[in-house]
């Protein structure tokens, strides 16, 4: 894909994203609440996070350390002193009336995230608490609040204004969701709200030496909807520019119904967030102790683990990379290589566990498809038990009903077919019932081997053992 | 009636926690200085009753069996606390402070909670919500502030001891206004957990008695470290009573320079030149030190404090707890509960505080008074090293009027200037009664460094032995 | 400081003031600048900011969960609820 042609109409857009993602810690960033999504309404509110008069925040260790792992793997500076400040502004969902995240000191900078076809910077990475979150159409006259999310520790990843296109955009994102999920710091559930997406686009001309006015586009909630936003908004600044307008400095809310993005002009002046550093709270002096014992608790890395797989069981580049794209289909792999061929098992899971999954929209782990019975179903095939034709209507067999390899075999008599008599024999008799079709080959149609081919498999509902039946065929067609 | 005696007449049976509660109750219900903004006659009743059935349990903690008031900025579970108030006025805290649950444990009966600058922003108690409370010894003049009620409650003999809080004075200044001694520990001894924020680099929990002694078995059952308060010092903490028979020998005592010329009344310096005497007998060496920036604090202290209050009181706003202005759109709830909910001298720091720390005004006030601040602390480190302790007045005044009208408009804040530097350096500081004229109290201060409250306990102890400006009761 | 700055500075800290109380509220906040101000007079050169007095440093906690959840308490103690939710006027976006 040409990164390079990414101007439009002699406009070049420039995005840059802000990522907020939800950490996998048990507790709250500064309170001991449990840190949970889905459960009943204020029922996860500890006296911290409903800033009563007189409550204090105390930092939670694993989400620092969550932190620190995102910064290793983005090969980002790890700050050594790292300090919260309050960001002052009132809402409903917001009780202290602040904010606690990190401005001038956050705990990574300086990260780098690698696409394949351009590197992407990431400007930097910080630690800041959730708001509650607040709902409007429960009541007439009223909205209603609920703090469950309040203090949910967040890493706001900010990148560099580097992306060119919606489609980077979205292929940063992805890859932002890879290392997330990768490191088990998050599960990037964009539905749930734990991966967030803001979007700052602005277009330029491609000999220009400054960045044109940015919009923010807020309230994007899947990659499908990141696409569409920023491209709707390139469209709709590229009108005001080409009649000579100007671009406002403003933020904007993405509608996925009307796909269109609207202003939120509801602030008369600007929000001056009137930002100092917590006085509630000291800073970190993070260590080189600290970093190197939170680096040898991380599991591999996508490329590394690619790396792996092309050495460890002799793949190429693509299949690896597909195998790894998701962490959980390459655990699945691992597992599945452990008792049967890693070649075999690539080719069937890149090909048909994936386009069933994708059919059907469902990831592996909530499907019927376990690791062993994937393997046994693997093996069949790899001693010839069944065909690979017969392969695929038991995976999909297995699919539906969840059933063990070795039960579907036997029930429906799916084994393969691989005595040579009794491929002979069913040969013969097509022979004899085909006299023409014989003569005319081998007077020279060659093309009817495929029509025999077809016979034999139809006499023995796809049993014969493919490479048997060719063998056999071109002996008796001599 | 002191600390020392009440707590001896428990510990020999010879008072029940029950009768001294229900003494002091009775002069709590009879109060007219307003000093009180909760009684807890049936609360206080009960704790006493259990305390005096676990006699053996309580007999030896700090505070066995002596009733107490605590200032209305600690949250106490259950029972009202608002802080000065009509923003809390009806707030029943789910949970308490770690230094109210301390001094229970300690074996004390809360009895009533006390009247308080609103926020704990004020050098008179005159902010309060639940209007002024008067000074003991003349009931037209001020108590001194914030912590006004708690120092009138020991000047009145009601409790024996009550707890403040001091940002910036407002422990030591109102003991020295009522003639009784107060302490403000070093920032980050006592927990600041349960305790209401104004400012909150410099609030810190202190205890009110009529003498060290007093003052020492309180602190004792105040400090503890808290794991909830991240600005809680791990530090180890000594027995303060134990301490008081130490002997720490002969000091180097600092008296600043010219200090004269900072405005301080007459009567309040020859309080001050006649304890310096009372040092020097006592076989302590008087060193004269240069702290020429002691005054600009002040400045520092009126940008700091602002600054954090304006950010810590914005969780009023109405929605979770605490006054609501009945309104039916979302902007006016918050706009009209918060001027509604709050006095003028609140509502005049949050807009000094919102102002600097605005954008454009960020370097030129908060940073600056960060760095006059750092100034502070590098002098007072100097200081300390020639000298164990510094002496000084510790207010300009004598207690005064009420309502009083002044020409200089900063002269309330003004009130503060010789105990700001301490909040801002976060050392512990300790005000005692050291003289009496025109029938009203004076107070001396002493600044240690950094967790010397022992040291200054004991000095203080040492002049109480051999004066008796903490006995005189009103 | 000008009626459109405090009216804005009245705004970022939500406290409602009728325009006939400004003078009054403008001439408070000028006497405390002026004292405030006095810092001008004062050498800092290039002194570091002092932020706690301890200066401590590296306080957290072992993320282990603690209930102290009242929902039920919080929700009686506030101005508007319903059976799970704080209250408040419809706000408009």
């Amino acid at each position: 894909m040409a990164q390079n042609d990414t101007v439009i109409n002699g406009w070049q857009p420039v995005i840059g994203l802000e990522v907020h993602v939800q950490l996998l810690t048990n507790t709250k960033l500064f309170s001991p609440a449990k840190n949970k999504f889905g459960e009943d309404a204020n029922s996860l509110v500890d006296l911290i996070d409903m800033g009563l008069p007189g409550v204090l925040p105390v930092l939670n260790e694993d989400a620092m350390n969550q932190g620190i792992k995102f910064g290793l793997a983005t090969s980002a500076k790890i700050s050594e002193t790292m300090i919260f400040d309050r960001k002052n502004y009132f809402y409903p969902d917001l009780p202290k009336g602040y904010q606690i995240t990190q401005l001038h000191y956050p705990i990574v900078k300086d990260g780098v995230v690698d696409l394949g076809y351009k590197k992407v910077r990431i400007h930097q990475a910080h630690l800041e608490e959730d708001a509650g979150k607040s709902m409007h159409d429960q009541y007439d006259a009223n909205s209603v609040i609920d703090l469950n999310r309040s203090g949910v520790p967040l890493l706001e990843i900010v990148s560099e204004p580097d992306l060119r296109s919606a489609q980077e955009a979205v292929d940063y994102l992805k890859k932002i969701h890879q290392i997330i999920t990768y490191l088990d710091i998050s599960d990037g559930n964009m539905s749930q709200g734990s991966m967030r997406c803001d979007a700052n686009v602005s277009l330029m001309r491609p000999d220009s030496k400054e960045y044109g006015t940015r919009a923010e586009i807020k309230n994007i909630n899947s990659f499908k909807f990141v696409e569409k936003a920023i491209n709707h908004e390139i469209k709709r600044q590229m009108k005001i520019l080409e009649v000579g307008g100007e671009i406002e400095q403003e933020t904007r809310l993405y509608d996925a119904v009307k796909d269109e993005t609207r202003s939120m002009r509801t602030k008369e002046f600007a929000n001056d967030y009137r930002y100092f550093p917590c006085p509630d709270l000291v800073p970190t002096h993070i260590s080189k102790e600290q970093i190197e014992h939170v680096k040898n608790t991380m599991d591999e890395l996508p490329e590394e683990k690619q790396k792996r797989f092309k050495d460890q069981y002799k793949l190429d580049d693509y299949d690896s990379k597909v195998l790894c794209a998701e962490k959980e289909t390459a655990k699945f792999y691992e597992e599945v290589v452990q008792k049967c061929d890693p070649q075999i098992a690539a080719k069937w899971i890149i090909g048909e566990l994936n386009a069933l999954l994708n059919k059907n929209e469902l990831s592996l782990k909530d499907s019927k498809i376990t690791s062993s019975n994937f393997a046994a179903l693997i093996l069949k095939i790899s001693d010839g038990t069944i065909s690979g034709k017969i392969a695929k209507d038991i995976l999909e067999d297995i699919w539906e009903s969840g059933n063990a390899v070795s039960d579907i075999i036997d029930s429906k008599n799916l084994k393969q077919i691989s005595d040579t008599g009794e491929i002979e024999k069913v040969i013969d008799e097509i022979f004899e019932n085909n006299k023409s079709q014989v003569e005319a080959y081998k007077s020279g149609k060659d093309k009817l081997f495929g029509f025999f081919v077809g016979q034999v498999m139809k006499a023995t509902q796809g049993k014969a053992n493919p490479g048997m039946v060719n063998q056999l065929l071109k002996d008796k067609l001599k | 009636m002191n600390f020392k005696e009440q707590r001896e007449n428990f510990r020999n049976k010879k008072i029940s926690a029950k009768e001294a509660v229900q003494e002091a109750l009775s002069k709590v219900e009879n109060d007219k200085l307003n000093i009180f903004i909760s009684n807890l006659r049936d609360s206080a009743e009960k704790r006493a009753e259990e305390i005096d059935s676990n006699f053996e349990k309580y007999k030896d903690k700090p505070l066995s069996g002596v009733p107490i008031a605590h200032k209305d900025i600690f949250c106490t579970e259950n029972i009202q606390t608002t802080c000065g108030s009509k923003m809390l006025s009806n707030f029943v805290p789910p949970y308490s402070s770690t230094v109210t649950k301390n001094c229970d444990e300690a074996g004390s009966v809360m009895i009533a909670k006390t009247n308080m600058d609103e926020f704990a922003m004020g050098s008179s108690n005159e902010t309060s919500f639940f209007g002024p409370v008067g000074n003991p010894w003349n009931d037209s003049l001020v108590p001194g502030g914030s912590s006004g009620g708690s120092a009138a409650c020991v000047a009145a003999n009601i409790t024996s001891i009550s707890t403040g809080t001091d940002t910036g004075g407002s422990i030591r200044q109102p003991a020295a206004l009522c003639g009784i001694t107060g302490m403000k520990p070093t920032y980050g001894l006592v927990s600041r957990w349960g305790m209401i924020a104004f400012c909150s680099s410099m609030d810190q929990a202190g205890p009110f008695a009529r003498d060290a002694f007093g003052c020492a078995a309180l602190l004792d059952a105040m400090a503890s470290y808290d794991a909830k308060d991240s600005t809680c010092s791990k530090r180890e903490v000594v027995n303060f009573e134990n301490a008081l028979a130490k002997d720490f020998g002969t000091l180097n005592i600092g008296i600043i320079k010219n200090i004269e010329e900072l405005g301080i009344n007459n009567d309040v310096l020859e309080a001050y030149e006649h304890s310096k005497s009372v040092l020097q007998q006592l076989g302590h060496t008087i060193k004269e030190i240069d702290f020429s920036e002691l005054s600009s604090g002040i400045c520092s202290y009126y940008v700091i404090a602002p600054a954090e209050c304006s950010s810590n009181l914005s969780r009023f706003d109405g929605v979770k707890y605490g006054y609501r202005s009945d309104q039916n759109n979302i902007s006016e709830l918050y706009m009209k509960t918060r001027s509604e909910g709050f006095g003028d001298e609140v509502k005049k720091r949050i807009l000094i505080g919102t102002h600097v720390l605005s954008a454009g005004f960020y370097d030129a006030y908060y940073l600056k008074a960060q760095q006059v601040r750092r100034m502070m602390k590098n002098k007072f480190e100097d200081i300390f090293k020639d000298v164990d302790l510094i002496f000084m007045p510790t207010t300009l005044d004598q207690a005064f009027e009420k309502n009083r009208k002044d020409s200089d408009p900063n002269r309330m804040y003004k009130e503060d200037l010789l105990t700001i530097p301490a909040n801002l350096a976060g050392l512990p500081a300790i005000s005692f009664p050291n003289g009496f004229k025109n029938n009203l109290p004076i107070g001396g201060q002493f600044v240690g460094n950094y967790f010397k409250e022992d040291l200054l306990l004991n000095t203080a102890n040492k002049i109480q032995e051999v004066t008796d400006w903490h006995k005189m009761t009103p | 400081m000008n009626k459109i700055e405090l009216k804005n500075l009245l705004f970022l800290a939500r406290i409602h003031a009728e325009e006939k109380e400004y003078p009054e509220i403008t001439k408070k906040l000028t006497n405390t600048f002026n004292l405030i101000d006095e810092m001008n007079n004062l050498d800092l050169k290039d002194l570091e900011p002092l932020n706690n007095p301890l200066e401590l440093k590296n306080v957290s906690r072992t993320d282990k969960e603690r209930n102290r959840n009242q929902k039920d308490k919080f929700l009686d103690q506030s101005p508007e609820s319903d059976d799970d939710h704080f209250m408040v006027p419809k706000i408009i976006e």
